[in-house]
C-alpha cells in the first residue's frame, strides 16, 4: 500500500511538473520548475534501491547542471522575454507528434516480455550498500565506458573553454 | 519479481523535507495574511539608499560566471566517478587503481589547458 | 508492489513531454531543458528495468547517462552563448541565415 501511494504521487508531481516546465513564459521559472522534478526523481530513485542514482542526479543535475542553465538563462535574458510568443508557429505538428509517438510507445508496451532475473537480489544489494556493489561491478566490468568518459569530460571542459573565451584581437 | 523494498532508512531525510518546506511557505503565508497591505508609489519603487533608482537594474553578465560553472559540472562530475571507486578501491586490486590514475590523469590535463588559457582568473 | 508497467508508462510520458517541449518552443534554452527531461524519462525506465530484473547493468547505464548528459549540457550551453554572441537573439526561428 505505502510503495504504491509514495509511487502514485511521485508520478502524478512528476508528469505535472514536466509539463509545467516546458509551458512556463519566464525560463527562470522553467529552471525552478525543473529543480523540484529533479527532487521529486531523485525520490523516486531511493524507491527503486538506487541510492547511489538518486545521490548522483540531485548532485550532478540539480546542483551542477540546473546552475549552469541558471547562468546561461541570466546571461542571455531579455527584458522582453516574458511578453514575445512561447511556441514556433507549428506547435500542433509537434504536439501531434508527441501524441502519435506517446500511442506508438503505449502499443509496444502490451506485447512485452521481461528479460530473465539477473543475481543482484534487494537483499544481496542490502546487505553491502548499493554503491560498493556499483563500484565493484564498474571499475571491473565496466572499465572501457569508464575510460570513454573520462576522455568525454576532457572533450566537454575543452570545447567549453575554447567556445566561452574572448575573440581573438587583431 | 523481487519483493517489496521500502527505504525505511530514509525517512528522516522525508520528515526533514516536510518540516523545511512547511516552514519555508509557512512564513511566507503567515506574512503575507497578516501584513498590512497599503501600496504607494512612492512605496513600490525599488529600494536604493533613498534616492529616486536611475537606470536599468541589469548589468552586463560576465561570461565568467559560465566558465565558472562549467568547470564546476566537469569537476563534480569527476569527482562522483570517484566516490564508488573511494568506498572499494581495497577490493578490487591493483589494476582498478592504475586505471583510476589513468582516469585522473586524463582529467588533470584539461585541468592544465584550463589553467593555461587563464580559465581560473577572474580578471 | 507496484507493477513494471507503470513504471515504463511514466517514463514513456515524461520522454514525450519532453518531445513536445522540443519541437515546439522558440527559446533555445527551454529546447535544452526538454532534451533534459527526456535523458530523464529514459533514466527513469533504466533504473526501473534494473530493479526488476534484480540486475545491476541498468544502473551503471543511468550512470554514463548522468555523465554524459552533464558533458553534453556543458558544450550546448557555450554553443548557445557562441550564438546569442552573434546574432544577440535566442528564438530560433530567427536564427535561420548562416550569413553574417
Amino acid at each position: 500500500m505505502i510503495p504504491e501511494l509514495f509511487f502514485a504521487y511521485f508520478a502524478f508531481a512528476i508528469v505535472l511538473f514536466s509539463i509545467i516546465v516546458i509551458t512556463r513564459k519566464n525560463p527562470v521559472h522553467s529552471v525552478l520548475w525543473m529543480l523540484l522534478l529533479f527532487f521529486h526523481i531523485a525520490g523516486l530513485y531511493l524507491f527503486l534501491n538506487a541510492e547511489f542514482m538518486a545521490v548522483m542526479q540531485v548532485i550532478v543535475y540539480a546542483g551542477g547542471i540546473l546552475v549552469l542553465f541558471l547562468f546561461v538563462v541570466m546571461l542571455v535574458s531579455l527584458k522582453e522575454e516574458i511578453k514575445v510568443a512561447r511556441f514556433i508557429g507549428a506547435w500542433p505538428t509537434g504536439f501531434t507528434f508527441a501524441v502519435a509517438l506517446f500511442i506508438v510507445i503505449l502499443m509496444s508496451l502490451r506485447s512485452f516480455v521481461a528479460g530473465p532475473q539477473g543475481k543482484y537480489t534487494i537483499d544481496l544489494i542490502k546487505s553491502e550498500s548499493n554503491i560498493k556493489v556499483l563500484g565493484k561491478l564498474l571499475y571491473t566490468d565496466f572499465l572501457f565506458p569508464f575510460e570513454i568518459a573520462s576522455l568525454i569530460l576532457l572533450v566537454a571542459m575543452v570545447g567549453a573553454i575554447v567556445l566561452a573565451k574572448k575573440r581573438f584581437k587583431g | 519479481m523481487p519483493g517489496t523494498y521500502i527505504p525505511s532508512e530514509y525517512l528522516p531525510v522525508l520528515i526533514f523535507i516536510i518540516i523545511a518546506t512547511a516552514f519555508g511557505l509557512g512564513a511566507l503565508v503567515i506574512g503575507t495574511v497578516f501584513r498590512p497591505k497599503k501600496p504607494y508609489p512612492d512605496k513600490l519603487m525599488p529600494y536604493e539608499s533613498g534616492v529616486t533608482p536611475i537606470g536599468e537594474p541589469r548589468y552586463r553578465f560576465s561570461i565568467r560566471f559560465y566558465v565558472i560553472a562549467m568547470l564546476f559540472v566537469v569537476f563534480d562530475v569527476e569527482a562522483v566517478f570517484i566516490y564508488p571507486w573511494a568506498v572499494v578501491f581495497d577490493k578490487i586490486g591493483i589494476y582498478a587503481f592504475i586505471e583510476m590514475v589513468i582516469f585522473i590523469g586524463i582529467l588533470l590535463i584539461g585541468y592544465i589547458y584550463a589553467w593555461k588559457k587563464e580559465a581560473f582568473q577572474w580578471d | 508492489m507496484v507493477p513494471l508497467n507503470w513504471y515504463m508508462l511514466l517514463s514513456a510520458a515524461v520522454f514525450t513531454i519532453g518531445v513536445f517541449g522540443f519541437l515546439s518552443r522558440r527559446n533555445i534554452i527551454i529546447m535544452f531543458m526538454s532534451i533534459e527531461l527526456m535523458l530523464n524519462g529514459v533514466n527513469i525506465s533504466l533504473i526501473s528495468f534494473s530493479h526488476y530484473l534484480q540486475d545491476m547493468r541498468g544502473q551503471i547505464l543511468a550512470f554514463f547517462v548522468i555523465a554524459v548528459a552533464a558533458a553534453e549540457a556543458v558544450i550546448g550551453l557555450a554553443i548557445v552563448i557562441a550564438l546569442f554572441r552573434n546574432k544577440a537573439t535566442v528564438h530560433v526561428d530567427k536564427i535561420n541565415e548562416m550569413k553574417g
